[in-house]
């Protein structure tokens, strides 16, 4: 009996072992991004791992002298933008495709299914050709056009409705109600857990974007946090490194605040999130 | 163009005159008929705008020789795709790709498999370390890449370990050799997956009865035995979800091999995706829309399997 606990107590260090070392690797790149980025202006960027004099001149750097506070500003304003607009127009659109019968809605379906295969790669010409015939190049509104309504989120938010039993919304038009109040007094309260996933879906998706803003953003002053990061990127000496570390600590300090405030649905929401590919 | 826009509008108004007088709105019949198109409108407006006439516009110019500046092209049929189809650097795009495929499938398959392993045990902690696997996923693409750009450059984090494990003799970038850098940029992508792919394992891993393992463990079956007999083949539908979605997403990445390599060294990281954006920026677009149009026979062929898979699958649940 003695050995059989003993060889648990083994297997345990073992495997606490296994785990850390993981955490090693998921979580060593940001602590080695957290010591780049206290490290003062005199010391080399790699003579040590630890910042020998930590500062935070960087992080006031970044805000002072490399526009990240116009970069974060930005990407406030089209994630604040980007994120209830894809709520809304998501959650209408995806209502009549699960619950009315009407001519036309199969073809709606399969065109919005269709329509999240197709690579952005592919359409990303025409897109920044059109944003600059609609005088959207280089505006918020432009940086936003690919998140205000997503065949995705048409898609998520239709798979919720049709988990919820009709009988609610059946008594709620005996008692008279229409079906936009039907919509939003009954079933928009029912699938809230799904509109989270979806809002933390956009919100990824616009805080982090990169290839479009890329495309449609010419000045410097139009720039989110990736673009910012990007471009001090291009010389990617000992200066900027400490610089594009306090940056990149700025940037997923929102994303790591949101995780930790909505970490069900993170998790709820990667195996939802598993029909997009 | 404008001629074709009155021609949109005008029916239009007659319509919503139409709809607009009191007897019609009073009338239940035609109300309902619209109900559905209300709900669905202002979708229909953007992604109609902003999706399906790109989409459509995609098709066009890779049969043209568009020119984007001056907003014309010519129809030239299929000389966009006799001209890729003989570039050499399409067909090592297309190379790489699918190395890039082949590299990261399997890694991506079996290291979250483990890690959902580890976390999905009854110990203490177990909840804290599924937080700290998943932290790469909420990370945004383009601070990984320059964190691993970073680790990567000659006396970084990588660059130092290589050269005291002894791998090389001197300080070595690996995302600077034509040799390594694919794989190197391919770390940054499974790295990136790891919690994500880990969740997905999770929702397999609970599905499989406990009580299998605990008789497993009365007949003396070891942790490892347990692992190859019970928990792998019980995981195989995860394991083909997992496949499938690395191969959708891996053929799309950009952000990793735009930000470290650009491509290079010798385009020895250029991707089917890189070919495209190094064409659009060139303004070759219509050779770039041609070379998308490979891109989505790709992704639509890797997508049908995803759903054949997947419906199978529900299949088996409702078996």
């Amino acid at each position: 009996m003695k050995s059989h606990k003993k060889t648990l107590l083994v297997r345990k260090i073992f495997l606490y072992a296994i785990m850390v070392a993981i955490t090693l690797v998921t979580v060593g790149p940001f602590l080695m991004t957290i010591f780049m980025s206290l490290k003062s202006a005199s010391e080399g960027i790699y003579d040590s791992v630890l910042p020998m004099a930590p500062t935070f001149q960087n992080f006031i750097d970044a805000f002072a002298k490399a526009n990240f506070g116009s970069y974060f500003m930005n990407t406030v304003i089209v994630t604040a933008l980007a994120v209830p607009l894809n709520l809304l127009f998501c959650s209408l659109a995806a209502y009549p495709l699960a619950r009315m019968d009407f001519r036309g809605r199969g073809a709606v379906l399969a065109i919005i299914i269709a329509t999240m295969m197709v690579p952005f790669q592919l359409y990303m010409a025409p897109l920044f050709q059109l944003t600059g015939e609609l005088g959207l190049r280089n505006t918020h509104i432009g940086l936003i056009v690919l998140q205000v309504s997503t065949a995705f989120g048409i898609f998520l938010m239709r798979q919720a409705y049709l988990r919820i039993p009709k009988e609610l919304e059946e008594s709620a038009y005996i008692d008279g109600a229409n079906q936009f109040q039907v919509w939003y007094k009954v079933v928009l309260p029912l699938v809230k857990p799904t509109l989270v996933t979806l809002a933390i879906f956009t919100f990824m998706g616009t805080w982090g974007d990169y290839l479009w803003p890329l495309l449609n953003s010419e000045s410097s002053s139009m720039y989110t946090l990736s673009i910012g990061m990007a471009s001090l990127a291009q010389n990617f000496d000992g200066a900027n490194l400490k610089l594009i570390s306090a940056a990149s600590i700025i940037t997923t300090i929102p994303t790591l605040l949101i995780f930790i405030g909505l970490q069900k649905f993170f998790i709820s929401g990667a195996t939802d999130g598993a029909v997009k590919g | 163009m404008m001629t074709t826009e009155e021609n949109l509008v005008v029916p239009m108004t007659k319509k919503q005159r139409k709809l607009l007088s009191m007897s019609q709105l009073k009338n239940p019949k035609t109300l309902k008929k619209m109900t559905p198109w209300l709900f669905l409108i202002p979708s229909i407006i953007v992604l109609g705008t902003f999706f399906i006439i790109p989409i459509l516009e995609a098709f066009l110019w890779s049969i043209q020789d568009y020119k984007i500046i001056a907003g014309t092209g010519e129809f030239v049929w299929f000389e966009n795709f006799q001209y890729i189809f003989s570039d050499p650097k399409f067909w090592n795009a297309l190379k790489n790709t699918f190395l890039f495929l082949i590299f990261i499938l399997p890694l991506n398959v079996f290291l979250p498999m483990v890690l959902a392993v580890l976390v999905n045990q009854q110990i203490r902690g177990a909840k804290a370390f599924r937080i700290l696997y998943y932290l790469p996923v909420i990370t945004p693409m383009v601070v990984a890449a320059l964190m691993w750009k970073s680790m990567y450059a000659q006396g970084g984090m990588i660059s130092n370990a290589l050269l005291s494990l002894g791998i090389f003799d001197s300080p070595t970038n690996l995302l600077t050799s034509s040799s390594t850098a694919l794989f190197a940029v391919a770390a940054i992508t499974v790295w990136k997956g790891l919690g994500y792919y880990m969740i997905i394992y999770l929702a397999g891993l609970q599905s499989i009865p406990r009580d299998v393992y605990e008789s497993s463990s009365i007949d003396g079956a070891t942790p490892f035995q347990q692992f190859r007999k019970i928990t792998v083949p019980m995981l195989i539908p995860s394991v083909t979800l997992v496949s499938v979605m690395t191969i959708i997403a891996g053929m799309k990445i950009f952000e990793e091999i735009q930000l470290t390599t650009g491509g290079g060294p010798a385009g020895a990281t250029s991707t089917l995706v890189m070919y495209i954006y190094d064409n659009f920026k060139q303004l070759d677009v219509s050779v770039a829309s041609a070379a998308g149009l490979v891109l989505l026979v790709l992704a639509i062929g890797a997508s049908l399997l995803q759903m054949k898979l997947t419906s199978n699958r529900e299949e088996d649940l409702r078996g």
